[in-house]
């Protein structure tokens, strides 16, 4: 029986071997993505964004893609990086959402050469003291998204703070890049607390600490279902009553924030997309992803369609191999959904709006983004980046 | 906040956790002292529990219809299990129960994916139970104190019928010598049968019970999985004061860990753990000393 | 009771020859597949020894595995020891560590072993994880490979490397077969058969248990060092306890208590998985479904299967031949 079954997999196997590439595309991207585990659905947003943007330019039939799960694990991560960099021989590698994995590939992809148009993975180092030519980030740095934050709560009258996020390091980098904003700003950070990541589901202990505080505001950042756990717990122990929530704009995204409920009215945000944003860009933008993909694009969306924005701006500019695309990459601007975007030469991070948003009710009963401020042309300073 | 009422709220906290995890091991301790069974696909039934429980939910609008339904779809999901495989793994050893188990907790996790979606959903809780009720100066979540009046009227009701009545009796001899118990005419393999639906069903309302507090995603059942083990092996398998013990213990180590030691909070239950194992290597009331 | 059967042997060299084959002809990803086979190979075959021939169903392995990439990425990196040191470390470490597991979970049992030693991966899961000397998630980057230029060698090209693993593994399965022919190895089967009675005749038991850890230990830094160099880099999610779940998983599949099983289980695994997950991301159904039909089918596993095939027709063989049985067959290999 086992045989039999092992038999059939190992001949299947050959199959998918054999059939190999045999098409006539011009390019070849590798998306780094994770097709499974926590960030699955992070995933497939940026998968959707990227195909959309290819469609749009027309290009799909010259594009052949490569897709590997990185499990959201560092070593798997590599290991498909050299498939895809070593056996398909992709010109452009797209990914990853886990800043785990992008430390993990990039050593590697940058003594390959190859263009990496970063997707997700905010980790400040990436586009600071360990910067690559061949590494372009067309997503956000953890630092970029939270810093705006602290003069604008400052200048909106909160002067004191109690911080929490999970004990990692987009965690702590998140939360450094505010406080040390709202300090400058003048304000006060009253307590601060990192909860043990992925395995912290009961936030009751934290609140009741945050609480005792007596804070003008909380500030957290948290994804996924930390996030949802937390904005339902926040309203649950009566906080949300006297204590505005603010925080890293993950923590209402338009991916979970129906999950959330009632509990995420009210909660402010910094992000560098919403998807309620006044411009005919991003209005055509909502309007293609309804269509196609029948939901709301979140910040995830944008990022995947920025990626593939990206890449035909750069294919557009004359850049044909491996070299000429990493050349070309951090040479694109243009308006994106999310606003006018460039990449800093110095950094190669993506240099964007920031938006302050709170979550309202709309006016058929669903839970939608209200714009309160926009930050402009938010930039990292270099951190040791040496391009 | 008063210092005092401060203390009252954490306490709560942990208490709310510790019945959480009870009616989450109770069933896993149950059905190892019987079946000697080890379950590791039980956090993947508590998983299928908050799942029904919010699909129930937002189909017809009542929290309760979840909290009906969750209990028996995840006791008729156990039954298949028990019958397509676990009978037949019930004298394999708890090597080869343990990675069937784990080979469950895979195909579980993808059927949770391709049915709900890679996105964490949640509900709301029930009207009953919403907003916050104030005793003496102490102001709590009202659904929290539900879950721990919930988790104690079980706790109850297990503790009467183990020690009071027949059924109780036969289970008690099952789990001391079920051969001893066959031999003096108890139908084992029934009440087997019997305890391990039961064991599903709580699991089952422990998800759809926790399912307002936290969101359900598809990692959610192994996520508990090791908090639960930890309750279950600290306690001493089998017994249903081990499972009391342990979720106490538990409960209250990990709400005043993060309290008090912040920087050492993830590590404390190992901690516990591996401290209870070196002393007592079955636990600390085990069902058979 | 362990013995070199002609199978084994025979099997051992086909596998050999063919990873050695396989990695003169195929691309670039096919010796990273290799070399990451090799490694699972190690790993499995230091689990299979305590856990197939100890009773020691160990959750810690993946730690383990972790404690000895750690060591050898920790050393180079960060205080530039050389990488031959370094490689020397990291199986004295996790050795130590190892020893220091086995020698307090020793008067556990069955499920309790198992969650015992579970408590330790995780703690050390957790120490790595928030130690922001060693990166915390992070992790380190631009762990060197061993320099062998003055052998005329360069572990930097893939070839080369890939053998390098594949010798590291061939000599894991001959050392640990060395170790479980040798009278510890037997007494090591004695505990597992029935401690009480070898510790009537005098065994100090913790001891044995502790010892046989720590070589299972050593075997499982060594392959730790060496997937550490493959990457380059490490990460807390080398030590999560679900890698030692998949390591068990390995075994199993392959064939517990037969130390050749695990070579052949990682060797599956890694080809297998590859391929099912780069055609679908919901591989894990798969996975779980495969090792539920093997445990279900009798959990002898692949190559258990066949081991036990071909022993029962030469214990027939005997039997017909006058040849009183003796006790080369599997009745004390059962895992009841």
């Amino acid at each position: 029986m086992i045989k039999t079954v092992t038999g059939a997999l190992v001949c299947a196997s050959f199959a998918v071997a054999a059939a190999g590439p045999a098409s006539a595309a011009d390019y070849k991207v590798g998306m780094l993505l994770p097709y499974s585990g926590v960030y699955a659905a992070l995933g497939q947003d940026i998968d959707d964004g990227f195909m959309l943007a290819l469609e749009e330019a027309g290009m799909v039939d010259q594009v052949e893609m490569v897709r590997e799960d990185t499990e959201v694990k560092p070593p798997v991560g590599l290991a498909k990086t050299r498939k895809m960099v070593l056996e398909d021989q992709v010109d452009v590698l797209v990914g990853p959402v886990s800043s785990g994995v992008l430390g993990a590939v990039r050593d590697f992809v940058d003594q390959t050469k190859t263009p990496l148009i970063v997707a997700n993975a905010g980790n400040d180092a990436a586009t600071g003291e360990n910067c690559s030519p061949y590494i372009v980030r067309v997503s956000f740095s953890n630092s970029q998204v939270n810093r705006p934050m602290g003069q604008w709560m400052v200048d909106n009258g909160v002067k004191s703070v109690y911080t929490l996020a999970p004990d990692y390091a987009a965690g702590q980098q998140q939360i450094t890049a505010f406080a040390d904003a709202f300090k400058e700003a003048g304000g006060e950070v009253v307590g601060q607390e990192y909860t043990p990541f992925r395995t912290t589901q009961d936030f009751g202990p934290y609140l009741s600490q945050a609480q005792s505080t007596n804070p003008d505001a909380v500030y957290v950042f948290y994804a996924g279902s930390e996030a949802i756990n937390f904005v339902k717990q926040y309203d649950a122990f009566g906080l949300k009553d006297n204590t505005t929530l603010y925080g890293s704009g993950f923590l209402t995204s338009p991916l979970y924030v129906d999950a959330e409920g009632p509990a995420a009215i009210g909660v402010i945000g910094s992000l560098h997309y919403i998807p309620t944003l006044d411009t005919p860009e991003n209005k055509a933008f909502v309007e293609a992803v309804q269509k196609k993909y029948d939901r709301v694009p979140s910040e995830y969306t944008v990022q995947g369609y920025d990626a593939g924005r990206s890449f035909v701006e750069a294919i557009k500019s004359g850049a044909t191999d491996k070299e000429a695309i990493a050349k070309a990459l951090p040479t694109v601007s243009y308006t994106s959904p999310r606003g006018p975007v460039s990449i800093d030469p110095a950094t190669n991070n993506i240099i964007q709006n920031v938006y302050v948003y709170e979550t309202v009710e709309g006016d058929d009963g669903k839970l939608t983004q209200k714009l309160l401020g926009t930050v402009e042309n938010v930039k990292d300073a270099p951190n040791g980046c040496e391009l | 906040m008063s210092d005092w009422s401060y203390w009252a709220v954490q306490t709560l906290n942990g208490l709310q956790l510790s019945m959480l995890l009870f009616l989450l091991s109770v069933g896993l301790t149950v059905i190892f002292g019987l079946l000697h069974f080890v379950n590791l696909a039980h956090g993947a039934l508590y998983a299928l529990g908050a799942y029904i429980g919010i699909s129930a939910a937002t189909a017809t609008g009542s929290y309760w219809a979840g909290f009906a339904a969750a209990p028996v779809v995840v006791a008729l999901t156990g039954i298949l299990l028990y019958l397509g495989l676990m009978k037949r793994m019930r004298r394999a050893g708890p090597m080869n129960q343990v990675l069937v188990t784990l080979g469950l907790i895979f195909v579980f996790v993808d059927i949770f994916r391709l049915v709900w979606g890679d996105i964490a959903i949640g509900t709301v809780e029930p009207a009953l139970f919403t907003g916050r009720s104030e005793l003496f100066g102490v102001v709590y979540p009202t659904y929290r104190l539900f879950i721990i009046g919930l988790g104690a009227l079980v706790m109850a009701v297990l503790a009467l019928v183990l020690s009071r009545t027949q059924l109780g009796a036969m289970i008690r001899a099952g789990v001391d010598n079920d051969q001893m118990a066959a031999c003096l005419g108890v139908n084992v393999e029934k009440i087997f049968f019997l305890v391990f639906c039961v064991g599903c069903a709580l699991a089952g309302l422990a998800g759809a019970v926790a399912a307002p507090v936290f969101s359900a995603h598809p990692d959610m059942g192994t996520e508990i999985l090791i908090s639960t083990l930890i309750v279950v092996v600290v306690g001493g398998m089998g017994s249903l004061r081990g499972a009391i013990a342990g979720s106490f213990l538990v409960g209250f180590a990990q709400t005043f860990g993060t309290v008090l030691l912040p920087h050492v909070a993830s590590l404390l239950i190992y901690a516990l753990l591996a401290l209870v194992l070196v002393f007592r290597p079955t636990g600390l009331f085990p069902a058979r000393a | 009771m362990f013995r070199q059967s002609l199978l084994k042997t025979l099997t051992v060299l086909a596998i050999l020859a063919a990873a050695i084959a396989y990695t003169f002809t195929t691309g670039y990803f096919g010796k990273e597949l290799v070399i990451e086979a090799a490694t699972l190979a190690i790993l499995a075959i230091s689990l299979d020894m305590i856990a197939g021939y100890g009773g020691m169903i160990s959750l810690c392995h993946g730690a383990i595995f972790g404690v000895g990439a750690y060591t050898y990425a920790g050393l180079t990196v960060l205080f530039e020891v050389n990488p031959f040191l370094a490689f020397a470390a990291a199986i004295v470490v996790s050795a130590a560590f190892a020893f220091a597991v086995g020698a307090v979970t020793a008067r556990t049992h069955g499920i309790f072993f198992i969650m015992a030693t579970l408590a330790f991966g995780q703690m050390a899961y957790v120490l790595v994880f928030e130690n922001k000397a060693l990166g915390g998630d992070d992790g380190l980057a631009g762990v060197p490979r061993l320099d062998v230029s003055p052998l005329g060698l360069d572990f930097n090209n893939s070839v080369q490397f890939a053998l390098f693993a594949v010798a590291a593994a061939a000599l894991s399965y001959a050392a640990a077969a060395w170790v479980l022919r040798s009278g510890f190895g037997r007494t090591l089967v004695g505990i597992r058969v029935n401690e009480a009675r070898m510790k009537a005749v005098g065994l100090t038991v913790w001891r044995t248990k502790a010892i046989a850890f720590a070589i299972s230990g050593a075997l499982a830094g060594l392959g730790g060092a060496i997937a550490a160099q493959q990457t380059m880099f490490v990460s807390p999610e080398l030590m999560a306890w679900m890698v030692s779940g998949t390591v068990l998983m390995v075994v199993i599949f392959g064939g517990i208590g037969t130390l050749v099983g695990p070579i052949v289980g990682a060797v599956v695994w890694v080809f297998l998985k590859h391929e099912i997950s780069s055609a679908t991301p919901y591989w894990h159904i798969v996975a779980g479904t495969v090792l539920i039909i093997t445990i279900v089918a009798g959990g002898r596993g692949l190559y258990g299967q066949i081991e036990y095939m071909v022993e029962r027709r030469r214990l027939k063989r005997l039997a017909a031949a006058g040849v009183p049985s003796t006790a080369t067959g599997r009745e004390d290999e059962t895992h009841a």
